[in-house]
This record gives C-alpha cells, sequence and structure tokens, in this order.
C-alpha cells in the first residue's frame, strides 16, 4: 500500500480531518481537541498505510486491530473510520449529542471499527495484551497496536503491561505513546516526568523508536519497523504537538478539553485551521 | 468427575476448568501470583499449559488481559483473592468488563471468614455488594462442589460478564450430580411455612442444617438458597415470603448491599415483611478462627436458629 501514498492528498485529508475534528467538537459544545489532533498524522498512517482492515467486515479475524487507550482522542478515530468507510461519514455530525452512536470516548458497541472500548486511562494496553496473546495462541499473524496518552503513562497499569508484554514476547503489540508533553494540569515535565522515557520502556524489556509524530515518513518507517520487531514488543515515542494545527490552542494543556459556548468561540477554534472551509459530510 | 463429593471447592475449580478445556480450546485460566490458591496450580498448569496465563502480581493488568482475551473469543476465568478480584481491580471491571460488554469470567476466592488467617488486610465483606451494583454483571456464589460445577458450565457456555466468589476448601454437600443451574431462579432447599430463610454461597449449608435443627422443634422453615444474587430472582422470595411473613437471611458477607441488602429492595417494593439479616454488621474482619467470627458477627449457625425461631414467633 506503501507505494500508493501521496503526500500531497495525504496532507489535504489531514487538514480536512482536522477541520471536521475541530468542527464536531464545537457543535458538541465541548471537547478533547488537544489529544484528537496531535494523532492526525499517526492515525492516518494507521488506516491509510500501515494496517490492515476491511470496512466492509469490521471484524474480519485477519485485519489488525488497534485499542486507542486514551479514548478522549475517539474524534480522530470516528473521522478516521469515517473515511475509510466503516460508517457513514453523516453520522460525524452526531458525535455527544443525545442518543448518539458516537460517544466522547471510543466506544466498540456501538462503533463499526473500533475494536476496544476506552476511556478510563491506563487500561487499553493491558487489553491489547490479551488480544495479541490470543493471537499467539491461535497462531494468527495479524499486529495489534495500542495509542497511549503521555498523561496516561503515569497510570501504573501501563507497567503491569509492560511487563507482561516483554515476558509473553507479545511482538506482535506495535505501541505509540503521543507524547505531546501535555496533560491536563500542565505540562508532563511540572505534573509527573516521565522521562527518560525511552530509557524506561527498554528497560521493561521493549523496542523503542522515537518519530516525529506529524512527520509522515517518520511516522509510517517506524511503524513498519516495529512491526517488524521479532521476540518482543515495540514502542514507538511519538513526538507531537498538542492541539496541532489549531493555533489559538497549540501547545497548551488548556487544549485537552475545549468549552465552546457561543459562536465567537467557534469561530476563534475553526478561524485557527490551516484549512479556511469544506463541505462538511454531515 | 465421579469423585466429586470429597474434593476441595478449588480442586473441583481446577477439574472443572480441565474438563472445559477438553471441551473447548478457548476456555482460559488467567491467574495473579495466586494459582496455587486458587488450586490451579498445578492441576491446569500441568494439563493445558497453552490455556495458562500468569500476570504476576498485577491484578488491574490480569483484568485487561482478561477483557483483551475475551475481545479475541476466548472465555477467561481471572481469578484471584475476592479482595483484589474486586475492590482492587473496581473500575478495570467496571470498564473493561461490564461496559465494554466482554466475555470475561472473574472469580474471587476466600471470600469472607475464609480468609481466617490472613486477617482484616485480606478478608473481604463486600464483594458481592460492590459487583451487584455494577450493570451487565452477573454475580453467583455457590454453595457446594455439585453446583460450582454446573455454575462454571453455564458461565463457559454463556456469553455473559460475570463474578463468582469460591471458597476454597471442602464444604459440606447440599446438592448431588442431579443438580441444575439457572440464574434466573432461587432454589427452595426445604419447604416450610413459618419463617423463610434466605442464603447463599458458603452459609447456605449451614443455613441448611439450622432449617434440619429447628424442623425437630416444630419450626418450619423454607429454605431458600440464591446461587445467583444478579439476576435476582424476585418471584421465589416474595412467594415465599407472603406464605411465612417473615424472613431472615445470612451470608458470608457485610449485611449492607449483598444478599440480605438484596432481599431488602425486593421485599420493600413488592411485599413488605419483616426481615433480619445475618451477617457481617458492617465492620473489619481480623484473624480469627471461623466458628469466633460467627460468635462475634452473630451469623453462625446458633445465630441463624435464634434468629428464625424469632420471626417464626416460636
Amino acid at each position: 500500500m506503501s507505494n500508493e501514498f501521496n503526500r500531497a492528498d495525504a496532507a489535504r485529508m489531514a487538514a480536512e480531518w482536522r477541520y471536521i475534528i475541530t468542527d464536531m467538537i464545537c457543535r458538541a459544545g465541548s471537547g478533547h481537541i488537544g489529544g484528537a489532533l496531535s494523532l492526525v498524522e499517526i492515525m492516518h498512517t494507521l488506516y491509510y498505510r500501515s494496517m490492515t482492515v476491511d470496512p466492509a467486515n469490521p471484524k474480519w479475524e485477519k485485519r489488525d486491530r488497534l485499542v486507542l487507550s486514551k479514548g478522549h482522542a475517539a474524534p480522530v478515530l470516528y473521522v478516521a473510520l469515517a473515511y475509510k468507510g466503516f460508517f457513514p461519514a453523516n453520522l460525524l455530525g452526531t458525535m455527544n449529542a443525545n442518543g448518539t452512536t458516537l460517544p466522547s470516548h471510543a466506544d466498540a458497541r456501538t462503533v463499526p471499527g473500533i475494536d476496544v472500548t476506552t476511556g478510563s486511562l491506563g487500561q487499553g494496553l493491558s487489553v491489547a495484551c490479551g488480544m495479541a496473546r490470543a493471537a499467539q495462541s491461535k497462531r494468527e499473524k495479524h499486529t495489534v497496536f495500542c495509542i497511549i496518552g503521555d498523561g496516561e503513562s503515569n497510570e501504573g497499569q501501563n507497567w503491569e503491561a509492560a511487563m507482561f508484554a516483554a515476558h509473553n514476547k507479545l511482538d506482535n503489540i506495535v505501541a505509540i505513546t503521543d507524547y505531546n508533553k501535555l496533560q491536563i494540569d500542565g505540562f508532563t515535565d511540572d505534573i509527573l516526568s516521565l522521562e527518560p522515557l525511552t530509557d524506561k520502556w527498554r528497560a521493561f524489556g521493549w523496542e523503542v523508536f522515537e518519530a516525529d509524530g506529524h512527520d509522515w515518513d517518520d511516522v509510517y518507517t517506524k511503524i513498519e519497523a516495529a512491526k517488524a520487531v521479532r521476540g518482543k514488543p515495540a514502542m514507538i515515542i511519538a513526538h507531537t504537538i498538542k492541539a496541532k494545527g489549531c493555533s489559538v490552542v497549540e501547545n497548551t494543556a488548556g487544549s485537552h478539553n475545549v468549552k465552546v459556548g457561543d459562536q465567537a468561540a467557534y469561530d476563534l477554534y475553526m478561524g485557527a485551521l490551516e484549512l479556511e472551509t469544506m463541505d462538511l459530510p454531515y | 468427575m465421579s469423585d466429586l463429593h470429597d474434593m476441595e471447592m478449588r480442586a473441583v475449580y481446577a477439574a472443572t476448568l480441565n474438563e472445559l478445556m477438553d471441551e473447548n480450546p478457548n476456555v482460559m485460566c488467567v491467574e495473579a501470583d495466586l494459582s496455587k490458591a486458587s488450586g490451579t496450580n498445578p492441576a491446569v498448569v500441568d494439563a493445558h499449559p497453552e490455556n495458562f496465563v500468569n500476570a504476576g502480581v498485577a491484578e488491574a493488568n490480569m483484568i485487561g488481559v482478561g477483557a483483551g482475551l475475551a475481545v479475541e473469543g476466548k472465555i477467561p476465568f481471572c481469578a484471584s483473592f475476592s479482595c483484589f478480584a474486586s475492590r482492587r481491580v473496581y473500575d478495570q471491571v467496571y470498564l473493561s468488563v461490564a461496559y465494554a460488554n466482554t466475555n470475561v469470567k472473574i472469580v474471587g476466592t476466600g471470600t469472607g471468614i475464609t480468609q481466617g488467617p490472613n486477617g482484616g488486610t485480606h478478608m473481604d465483606f463486600q464483594d458481592m455488594a460492590l459487583m451487584r451494583v455494577m450493570p451487565n454483571l452477573h454475580v453467583y456464589s455457590p454453595c457446594d462442589v455439585y453446583e460450582l460445577r454446573v455454575m462454571m458450565r453455564h458461565m463457559a457456555a454463556n456469553v455473559q460478564p460475570t463474578y463468582m466468589q469460591l471458597v476454597r476448601p471442602k464444604v459440606a454437600k447440599v446438592f448431588d450430580e442431579t443438580y441444575s443451574f439457572d440464574p434466573e431462579k432461587a432454589v427452595v432447599v426445604r419447604e416450610g411455612s413459618d419463617v423463610t430463610l434466605v442464603a447463599t454461597g458458603y452459609m447456605t449449608a449451614f443455613a441448611k442444617a439450622a432449617a434440619e435443627e429447628l424442623a425437630t422443634e416444630g419450626v418450619s422453615v423454607e429454605l431458600l438458597h440464591y446461587p445467583s444474587v444478579k439476576p435476582f430472582d424476585i418471584a421465589t422470595l416474595v412467594t415465599s415470603a407472603e406464605k411465612t411473613g417473615g424472613v431472615v437471611t445470612v451470608e458470608n458477607q457485610n449485611i449492607i448491599g449483598g444478599l440480605g441488602g438484596a432481599v431488602c429492595e425486593v421485599l420493600s417494593e413488592n411485599c413488605p415483611t419483616q426481615v433480619k439479616r445475618l451477617g457481617i454488621p458492617d465492620r473489619f474482619g481480623e484473624v480469627a478462627t471461623e466458628d469466633y467470627l460467627f460468635d462475634k458477627h452473630g451469623f453462625g449457625p446458633a445465630h441463624i436458629v435464634a434468629a428464625c425461631r424469632e420471626l417464626a414467633g416460636k
């Protein structure tokens, strides 16, 4: 699939995704814009280059799996799944509306293409371990991807799972840390420092890569290298910018969850994007 | 498993897992460094090493791994002491099992006073109450080896997140090989007319003995055994309470929120009846023998007899 990649098309789609994500959150009145926008290039690379999936058959046994452990970034996953055709794109406009099937946090119960329900931080990597262990016992060859947040990495359960994955040689796991250096209360270095993060994962027995999470080639190259690791799980520390592409809140802790109470706020966020306008699918 | 009768509960747990694994390779045994206490090591480890996963002393990860196995169609039985399998992993069970609707079977072992030597730090009197208020989670407590085996077979055959209490030692028998389990149905162990006695799990055998003793005194006890406190069989309780006019509950748990709580909720809405709850009166545990704890907290055989006699008005 990689030879079909067109950088200009990808960049155009990334701009559209950022426009739609921001619009969805603004329409809902609030939402986790920062951690969704920091994942756009990574999510695009997963669904358009690195993962094998079948939108017509979301439960296809041979598909690659994705656990979005930082479930509050669900808007970027919803947009990716809609673009891939897992569900009609007009549903995107219903996020967080009463009775919606697209809640603020990733929900496998109601959204075709989502493999695991997440939202309470720290649990997704454990679930990915169970999925990978099941694949190991069934001699299946697919990859289980898992995206965790940097703030989420404060949760001790991640490190239980880190030990479990290495001990069980779960080389079918490719984890990605969305290292945007910010959590709700401030910079990760000020709240609960993760450093030295790559050393930590290496010490836990993982193969570790670092990538610029907004560089198309770097993200793709490191994901492919991580997939090829044998005998141990792989972690990609992806250096990203929180709320990337929405200049008024880029790289701020406040972007974790924005409140959009009126037209002026809507105009502020939408006007801070690369794309000035587009035809929304809803 | 013809020699079931004389086996420890945990030995039956392990033997039933092996039996289920022989029939279905998707059944998994997941432990958190207490596999010897659960009875699955070496029994399951030796017979089905491929189906055995040890998460180490990491119960939160054990529940997550169980959820991931279930997402992929496996049927994991995840066991630890009930204190760790309930209160320690409450949010993991809430999100990754109950809310996410993953087919995980959580087994809380050594519940209540059966943790004797481990004392108050490990003695868990609220796992039933905690798990009962979790939507989409069934909560079971088998009373003997026969019930345990068919309950586990039911769990493996049905896609349903479930929490099951498991005491580990040999226990008195209430049922036999003919017993069948239906989570929607309580069991009328003994019919009676003077007072209704409601028990679950470890206490049902004690309740049965108490009912038999009372019969010799002319007190007619209707004994209801609830293998499932969720779902809860409302009709059987209400029918019995309407007949007897008084209900005693007994459980190896805090009297708040567990079986006694469930009985009071049901009766107050459907058939207001005087209820006496026996169990732990909202206290912590301690290192002690069962007899000592029965006497201290007032839910041993003699207390069951006295409470039934009082509510029967005899």
